[in-house]
């Protein structure tokens, strides 16, 4: 099995080495990549997940200074309560830069999501609740066209239940939490930095299967992967590690129409 | 028919509608008017019903011009400066509206003139009639001297010099006037005659400036309500343009045939002076109000598709001036601009922020607002497009990372609106839990830090418990903020769950 996503790496080097102690999500090809929780209850991790990759997205260096929009429906935040303002400070986020969209209905939460990646650079996060109906193809193609069109991204936040219906992400990850890392004796009882498992369930660039134990550095604005043999040796058999409550869903392998 | 009020003790008409001959008339007892005419019908005046009467037709009015003064019991100035055009001009006018009252069933004496005084004078004691400021004096000599608005003693007072009407007043030496009827009588003469100015003040503030269109046909059609829309605008912009400002707020306001009319509102996070703009911001609103129905014909309770709107009047509500900023000619260094950004990435930031607003309304547009306060649920959100004069938090706003230089998250992600209660076991009374179940779900703590005491600032809400906060991560590593409420001396403590870390 190859390495996850080599051709998805702006600087050539990444490709004998794809990651050092950061991991390369701000520079991640394509306009369109979605994070669903790895099983329901995970709904926080997916959203700090995509959250912390559009801060870092739009904090890197290089990039335009831009807006970064987390467009939600009346149903994105139901699990978790609602948006805390200080906590996204606290979170990395730029808040003068935030702009923060409270849709009622799906239609309008993809819409404003299709309007704010005109601007160009925008790093615009689109939380969809859990309905009936997973969001089709051609909704999520317009997500990515008008990305592409605008030179901005959309991380695309959905539901536990619709992460595998078809999309034209490039890249799909089921998300979930992870406990601290903080193994000293004195820090036994203390929470350490945000920390997420990441299973890149497809992968349009490459092969899926990457699993990834991330931690979010609020203040330098970066992922870390903690124990990066330790996600290779997930990663070499295909498998998942065991911290999933959800193993039922193969990764997929179809490559995006 | 009369209506009667109470003064002292006895009741009094004030209002007569009654052939002339019939002998009844304004301030006759309502008994000696029953003597009279025993089949007189007079009901009790409702000063409150008509005056809100009288704002109704104030507001129809506006169809017509921006400036509608209320003059209350029974009158209404209209300033038409400007607005004759629209029309055909301003007799055109005249008769337009007083068609369009007389159809809704509202008896109406109109005149138009140079000054408000003269056309209060003239429509009640003339009829219609069309005055410029040149014929002024000819047209007033002949109208009595009630016709200037005076207080009753120095109308007394002159009737019983037997000056009757305006044009004897031309001829008495004003100090000679001002020293026995008053100033007053001086002041209202020179007013009706376009000599001093008359300050009225209007229903509503009038807009900064405003472009208007009236129809031949009336429009009710969503496509050619929307190319009004954009021809307005145009004129709007036109406007903007020539005073270098741009508006903040702007407000369409769609006149219908009948009584009925429709204001739509937008509002930009900056001064925009460009018509297609405008346009796009109205098409959003008109889009997100009514969809595929006809607009205006869905919310308001009147179904008749053959009623349209004969007028559109667009008013910039706030003007801005518009501050010029130099532009790049050259596409040189916009791929270095780099982190310190461009001005493009403003403007099109704020454009955004103006058609969402004006889609899917101001409050659910939001920029995040952090405030010196010490109860998380004191923090919130503002709308983006917030006028400056109501945004207490310009400055506090400003400051922008907020993140601890060690990285840890001291707040959620996550807030809920209601904290929710959990069942907890906990080793020690006053310490973190061990476990603890919500959402019927057991979790195992594996890791808590805390508490961190947060009490409700005391004189606002002295009775509020003081809350101890955890933050708890458990065995799968999906962290909470949980409280305990109260303290442990004063009973069982509540458990609630605030909060959600990612």
């Amino acid at each position: 099995m190859t390495l996850a996503f080599p051709s998805a790496l702006s600087e050539p080097s990444a490709l004998s080495e794809p990651f050092g102690a950061r991991a390369p999500f701000a520079t991640l090809q394509g306009a369109l990549h979605e994070a669903a929780p790895a099983a329901p209850g995970e709904e926080m991790a997916a959203l700090g997940f995509a959250l912390a990759w559009g801060i870092e997205k739009a904090a890197a260096p290089g990039a335009r200074r831009s807006a970064l929009v987390l467009a939600g429906d009346g149903g994105a935040f139901e699990e978790v309560g609602g948006l805390h303002p200080e906590g996204m400070g606290a979170f990395g986020l730029d808040l003068p830069q935030a702009l923060v969209v409270r849709a009622e209905r799906r239609e309008e939460a993809l819409w404003a999501t299709e309007q704010a990646l005109r601007v160009s650079g925008a790093v615009v996060i689109c939380a969809l609740g859990a309905s009936a109906r997973a969001l089709d193809l051609t909704a999520s193609r317009r997500l990515l066209l008008a990305g592409e069109r605008g030179s901005s991204t959309c991380l695309l936040v959905c539901a536990a239940s619709h992460a595998g219906a078809p999309s034209a992400a490039w890249t799909r990850w089921r998300v979930g939490s992870a406990p601290s890392f903080l193994q000293s004796p004195e820090a036994a009882r203390e929470l350490g930095p945000p920390a997420f498992h990441a299973r890149l369930a497809r992968n349009r660039m490459g092969a899926p299967g990457l699993f990834l134990t991330l931690e979010w550095n609020a203040h330098a604005r970066a992922f870390t992967i903690r124990e990066p043999a330790a996600s290779r040796r997930h990663m070499v058999d295909g498998a998942v590690g065991g911290a999933f409550g959800d193993r039922s869903a193969a990764p997929r392998r179809g490559r995006a129409s | 028919m009369a209506t009667y009020s109470k003064a002292g003790n006895a009741f009094v008409l004030d209002q007569v509608e009654a052939p002339r001959g019939a002998g009844l008339r304004p301030g006759q007892s309502l008994a000696d008017a029953r003597a009279i005419r025993p089949d007189l019908c007079a009901c009790a005046a409702e000063p409150s019903a008509d005056l809100a009467l009288l704002d109704a037709i104030a507001a129809w009015a506006e169809r017509f011009s921006p400036v509608v003064v209320l003059d209350p019991p029974q009158g209404l100035f209209v300033d038409i400066s400007g607005c004759g055009h629209l029309f055909g001009g301003e007799g055109q006018l005249l008769r337009a509206a007083v068609e369009g009252l007389k159809r809704q069933g509202v008896r109406v004496r109109a005149a138009a003139a140079a000054t408000p005084g003269a056309a209060w004078a003239l429509a009640r004691f003339r009829g219609p009639s069309l005055i410029d400021a040149g014929g002024l004096a000819e047209a007033l000599a002949p109208l009595p001297t009630a016709g200037l608005r005076l207080e009753p003693q120095a109308q007394a007072l002159l009737a019983r010099l037997g000056l009757v009407t305006i044009g004897q007043l031309y001829a008495v030496p004003r100090a000679a006037l001002a020293a026995r009827a008053g100033v007053g009588a001086v002041t209202r003469l020179d007013q009706a005659l376009g000599r001093t100015r008359e300050a009225l003040s209007p229903r509503r503030p009038p807009p900064a400036l405003f472009a208007a269109r009236r129809f031949l046909e009336p429009v009710w059609a969503h496509e050619g309500v929307a190319r009004a829309i954009d021809d307005l605008c145009a004129d709007l912009a036109h406007a903007l343009n020539q005073r270098g400002a741009g508006t903040l707020r702007a407000r369409l306001r769609l006149f219908g045939l009948g009584a009925r009319e429709r204001a739509i509102e937008i509002g930009t996070s900056r001064p925009e002076a460009n018509a297609k703009a405008l346009a796009r911001l109205f098409a959003e609103r008109l889009n997100a109000a009514s969809g595929a129905a006809p607009i205006g014909l869905e919310d308001d309770g009147f179904d008749d598709p053959d009623l349209g709107f004969e007028a559109m009047r667009l008013d910039a509500l706030e003007i801005e001036p518009l501050r010029e900023k130099p532009r790049r000619l050259s596409g040189l260094g916009d791929a270095g601009a780099g982190a310190g950004g461009g001005e493009g990435a403003g403007e099109e930031i704020s454009a955004l922020i103006d058609v969402l607003s004006a889609r899917m309304g101001r409050g659910r547009v939001l920029r995040p607002c952090v405030r010196a306060a010490r109860l998380p649920e004191a923090q919130g959100f503002r709308p983006a497009i917030t006028p400056r004069s109501k945004n207490p938090y310009s400055e506090n706003s400003k400051s922008g990372c907020l993140s601890a230089p060690d990285g840890v998250l001291r707040r959620p992600l996550s807030l809920f609106p209601r904290p929710q209660p959990i069942e907890v076991m906990a080793a020690l009374p006053d310490g973190p839990p061990l476990r603890f179940r919500w959402r019927r779900v057991l979790r195992e703590v594996a890791r808590a830090e805390g508490p961190e005491r947060l009490l409700a600032p005391w004189l606002a809400s002295p009775a509020a418990r003081p809350r101890d906060y955890y933050r708890i991560e458990d065995q799968a590593g999906r962290r909470y903020w949980v409280f305990r409420s109260g303290l442990y001396e004063e009973g069982p403590p509540g458990w609630f769950v605030h909060g959600l870390f990612p």
